[in-house]
């Protein structure tokens, strides 16, 4: 029917002005096309032939709307520029083939979100029911606590799974609590993980932090956090209270391990502790001090000639 | 002066486009309208140059500018139909873009006047 052909026509019409007015801010655009479809249905009842014969093409009409709306430009002109092209940029984004695509993709992913807030809870949870354990990715399950970790998020992920699984018909107040609190999960778990494997320093913090000197980041090594330097003099024999500083005049601290072992610093004169000076004075929870490690020193040669790295010309052959 | 007069001749849209506002409130003060029909009343009243894009584009301007309310009244054949009426921030604007009208015109119509007659002498 003609009917049907006039709404084709409507809609195509529309389409096309939309899409020529695809720029603006969505909500301006909403403002702007409310009932443009209403509007060309009229215009279309109206009187015979196309809308494209009636009003011109549709970019024309756009171009037209976007005039006599005037706000529009107004307000595009009165952002920030690099706001403007910032919205621009995210329109275009939006609306392009390949992010509808990853769109659509997203939701497959959300079974593997389930399983993971699940075991990123359990962390948090560890974390924050034991400060001072040490995390690992994977707990060790012949420890009694790694088993009890790995049990704890074996549960809570049949739990999460269910909870996913059964979510899909919520109130509006119960979906923004569920998103708070799957946005926390992932808020709080950041700094979980990235404090995995090392210990906090706050034991540092507290000894070094009446602003005698910056804290620096604590020396570590590639296999392992460093948590005594022993410093021996030439001939093997051990040294106590060496102060060692970095290139630019700062104490060299160490990564403290705490609670084992703990360190005992020496206060300066003026009540401040002395961070830098090796070994470290440490003891076990225990009370066992910490004993120094048994070193292989390098074999010197047997005189100890002042080294030059220059051979000075010998006496003979001088003369 | 002859290359302005033409150019106000080719491009009536232009000088519409400023008065174009008023025009609208003119027509919604003698009674409430849709779009369409607030077209065809300009176009009725010799403002034959009126684009309907420029119509709707205004009339939602001046809406979203609070100088007018709006209505939608359902029809049982064809589309519903959104009026607009003037509201009292609406008559101000009117009352206003009336004032500066009627003085924009005087004067313009005294320089034109002006010009004809001094030809004319």
């Amino acid at each position: 029917m003609a009917s049907n052909d006039q709404a084709d026509d409507v809609a195509t019409y529309a389409g096309s002005v939309r899409a020529a007015l695809s720029d603006l801010p969505p909500d301006q655009a909403d403002v702007l096309l409310e009932d443009l479809e209403d509007h060309l249905r009229e215009v279309a009842t109206d009187a015979g032939g196309s809308l494209a014969e009636r009003l011109g093409p549709a970019e024309q009409y756009a171009q037209e709307l976007r005039t006599a709306y005037g706000v529009a430009h107004a307000d595009a002109t009165r952002q920030h520029p690099l706001l403007r092209d910032v919205t621009v940029a995210i329109s275009r984004v939006t609306t392009s083939s390949w992010y509808r695509q990853v769109r659509a993709f997203l939701p497959e992913l959300r079974p593997g979100w389930w399983v993971l807030r699940a075991y990123l809870l359990v962390l948090v949870l560890t974390r924050a029911f034991s400060p001072s354990t040490n995390l690992h990715p994977i707990p060790n399950p012949f420890s009694s606590r790694g088993l009890l970790e790995i049990v704890a998020a074996a549960i809570a992920i049949v739990l999460s799974i269910r909870l996913g699984r059964a979510d899909r018909p919520l109130a509006k107040g119960g979906r923004v609590l569920a998103i708070g609190a799957n946005v926390m999960i992932a808020l709080i778990a950041v700094p979980v993980l990235a404090g995995m494997g090392t210990f906090p320093s706050f034991a540092m913090e507290e000894s070094g932090g009446s602003g005698q000197q910056e804290v620096g980041q604590p020396l570590t090594m590639a296999n392992g956090a460093l948590s005594n330097i022993y410093p021996y003099s030439k001939d093997g024999t051990p040294l106590t209270d060496v102060l060692l500083y970095d290139q630019d005049g700062r104490p060299v601290t160490l990564a403290q391990t705490v609670p084992d072992p703990m360190t005992d610093y020496p206060f300066a004169a003026d009540g401040k502790p002395i961070t830098n000076a090796y070994p470290l004075h440490q003891q076990h929870l225990s009370g066992a001090p910490v004993t120094a490690p048994r070193v292989a020193l390098p074999p010197w040669p047997a005189q100890s000639p002042i080294v030059t790295p220059m051979p000075s010309p010998s006496p003979s052959a001088t003369r | 002066m002859a290359s302005y007069m033409n150019q106000a001749e080719v491009d009536p849209t232009q000088l519409l486009k400023g008065v174009l506002d008023l025009a609208v409130l003119a027509v919604l003060a003698e009674s409430d309208s849709y779009g369409y029909d607030v077209l065809r009343r300009l176009r009725e009243n010799g403002l034959d140059h009126v684009g309907d894009a420029s119509v709707y584009g205004t009339l939602r301007r001046l809406y979203q500018a609070g100088a007018l309310n709006s209505y939608v009244v359902p029809s049982d054949e064809g589309p519903h139909r959104k009026y607009y009426g003037l509201n009292s921030r609406g008559r101000k604007a009117l009352d206003q873009s009336a004032q500066t009208w009627v003085s924009l015109s005087k004067a313009l119509n005294h320089l034109l006047n002006g010009r004809s007659n001094g030809h004319g002498k």
